[in-house]
């Protein structure tokens, strides 16, 4: 039963508490340490190659898979419909590369160290490539893993209910067993985080690394996410929804700062992203002026019209803590003590 | 008799002829019952494989296929419409071959996109009933072989759309040829390989059957699939297959021996009226 009765938190029916990620898009700096961390832990094995359940894409972008966000899937706008979707190709996942290692280590060749053949896409192809002209171009890096969504389209494309939300915390499985690769989930996902598995002809995805949540290590420690803990900014809160004394319900239900990622396709996420806010355009003599540099009409494609309101916010708060008054908002977006970052426990006793 | 009237009785006579090799000729499958597929039993013959020369001697059906009714995607964008089946038994196995055209070959599920060509029977476990077409019922489950082009064999239990379980370890083999477009497959089972959720083939006069068959490069999978209704295999009367059938058989075999007869003494006669000087 959901012991939510008495907050206006929108946990999905049959579950008890969500999980739930902020992540600050102002201090990512697209180092991929939390893409290779993730890589590392789940996705080695054979068939998983071309799988990236943690991507940092490069805003504006194509992303990975290319194409993503016009590939289809989610609800209609009443949330009443799924919306038909596309499986990606193997070429717009990006295949994995050959590199003329051996010839310039063993064989004494003074190419330029580069990929073999057949290179012409990739998850990063357009990193850093962004939009705009000199000296106004601008892009952002955009952390992207599966939002264990409250009204999952993934989950209900699949004709063997073998996809689920768990009824604990909410994180979207995929039942190894139940699965027969008919991947349909993969179509559904507008966000593309369920992936096929080529060897085991089973689609997988992340899966908010549930052992870590659940001390399952050596040590028997609970632990965030890899891609949250690995992170060198540690720009991701790991926590949930539900948890009114932690700073994901303050920074998403009170303060409304963190916006959820295309909330148009009625998935409801739980990543929000605290959107990025850039320094003003300059001038050819580099002078500063009062226009957007990222413009705002592309943040609300990418966050939904809630962004004006929140970063009208962030910029209030900021003043405020500028001239020596107390921000809480600040606060949370700034402190570093990790209990607070990561609420896992809260719950426990339940 | 004159010379008139014995050439009439001989044109009648071939008339008899052309009409019942006419009748014999037709495919049987317009002398059978409706949704009913022959079973021959050929106690020493090869079925096992696709190409086995044998399986020219068993009868075929013609089945019609249409998209099943499904929830997923596309559902009715299928492609294939029509199956050959032929089923036989010798010595203890019991064969199904399928053969469907199929201009493209997909033989793989190992990239995102792929899809492979599939194809699969449907028999009740309880053969005493009928289950719901769609992959049975939950009180009225169905076995399924199943057979994929990328090598994929499968024995499947269901008790409705969705609920599809493996065997651990499959009693059913498939053996497949791809030639001009065209898929050939064959399943072999031990007619005594019946245990508890997998049908027994030999249990009444009739077994339901079904087929599914999936175009791999048209995205078919699931519930996304071409498929027959009902038909059965006249599984009873031990050897020789459907009463009606040998029922068929026996009257062309007697219109045949009598046209011979008559013509023969059509034309005795004939002879007899030259030489006896009428
Ligand atoms: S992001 Fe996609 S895969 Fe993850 S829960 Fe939402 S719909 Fe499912
Ligand atoms: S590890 Fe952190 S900073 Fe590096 S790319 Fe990932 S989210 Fe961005």
């Amino acid at each position: 039963m959901s012991t939510q009765d008495d907050t206006n938190i929108n946990v999905a029916d049959g579950v008890d508490h969500q999980v739930a990620m902020v992540m600050d898009l102002n201090k990512c700096i697209g180092c991929q340490t939390c893409t290779i961390a993730c890589k590392d832990l789940w996705t080695e094995g054979g068939g998983t190659d071309y799988m990236y359940w943690n991507n940092v894409e490069t805003k504006p972008g194509e992303g990975y898979p290319r194409g993503w966000e016009e590939s289809g899937g989610g609800w209609t706008d009443d949330g009443s419909e799924r919306v038909a979707g596309e499986i990606p190709s193997r070429e717009d996942y990006g295949r994995p590369w050959e590199f003329n290692h051996s010839e310039i280590m063993y064989e004494g060749s003074d190419e330029p160290l580069r990929p073999r053949e057949g290179a012409e896409w990739g998850p990063n192809w357009d990193e850093d490539q962004g939009a705009g002209e000199y000296p106004n171009s601008y892009y952002f890096y955009l952390p992207r893993i599966c939002n264990h969504c409250t009204h999952p389209s993934c989950v209900e494309a699949c004709p063997r209910q073998a996809l689920y939300k768990r009824e604990e915390d909410g994180i979207v499985l995929v039942d190894q067993e139940r699965c027969r690769g008919y991947r349909y989930c993969v179509e559904g996902c507008p966000y593309k985080k369920v992936y096929y598995n080529t060897v085991s002809k089973k689609s997988e995805k992340c899966i908010f690394c549930y052992p870590r949540l659940e001390g399952e290590g050596p040590d028997g420690e609970t632990y965030a996410p890899a891609c949250a803990e690995e992170c060198p900014p540690q720009l991701r809160l790991v926590g949930f929804l539900d948890d009114e004394d932690g700073p994901i319900y303050k920074l998403v239900e009170e303060y409304e700062v963190a916006l959820p990622l295309h909330p148009e396709f009625r998935t409801q996420p739980n990543v929000y992203y605290i959107p990025p806010y850039a320094p003003g355009q300059h001038t050819e003599d580099g002078e500063s002026v009062d226009v957007d540099r990222i413009p705002r009409g592309y943040l609300r494609e990418l966050f939904g019209d809630g962004v004006d309101q929140a970063l009208n916010t962030i910029e209030r708060e900021r003043q405020r803590a500028r001239q020596g008054d107390d921000s809480e908002l600040m606060e949370l977006l700034q402190h570093k003590n990790p209990a607070k970052q990561y609420r896992l426990g809260v719950f426990d006793d339940d | 008799m004159t010379n008139r009237r014995a050439r009439a009785l001989l044109v009648a006579a071939l008339v008899g002829a052309l009409v019942v090799s006419a009748t014999v000729a037709v495919p049987s499958a317009d002398a059978r019952p409706a949704h009913e597929i022959p079973v021959s039993t050929m106690p020493e013959a090869d079925l096992s494989t696709p190409s086995a020369p044998d399986w020219s001697r068993v009868p075929a059906a013609d089945v019609p296929l249409a998209s099943a009714p499904s929830g997923v995607p596309n559902a009715g964008d299928t492609s294939i419409d029509r199956v050959h089946v032929q089923a036989a038994r010798s010595g203890e196995q019991f064969h199904v071959r399928l053969q469907w055209s199929d201009p493209t070959r997909n033989v793989t599920a190992g990239s995102p996109r792929a899809f492979p060509d599939a194809a699969a029977i449907q028999f009740p476990v309880d053969t005493s009933s009928r289950p719901p077409i769609a992959m049975g019922g939950r009180d009225n489950r169905v076995n399924v072989w199943y057979w994929a082009g990328n090598g994929a064999t499968q024995e499947l239990l269901a008790g409705g759309a969705g609920s599809t379980t493996t065997f651990q370890s499959p009693t059913v083999d498939a053996n497949a040829t791809y030639t001009n477009g065209t898929w050939t497959v064959v399943y072999t089972r031990d007619v005594t390989g019946a245990s508890e959720n997998r049908t027994t083939l030999d249990d009444d006069d009739r077994l339901d059957v079904a087929v599914a068959v999936w175009n791999g490069g048209n995205g078919e999978r699931a519930g996304r699939k071409a498929v027959s209704e009902w038909h059965y295999f006249p599984t009873g009367e031990g050897a020789e297959g459907a009463p009606y059938q040998t029922l068929l058989w026996t009257v062309a075999g007697v219109a045949i021996v009598a046209v011979i007869g008559v013509t023969a003494f059509g034309v005795l006669r004939t002879h007899g009226g030259d030489g006896g000087g009428s």
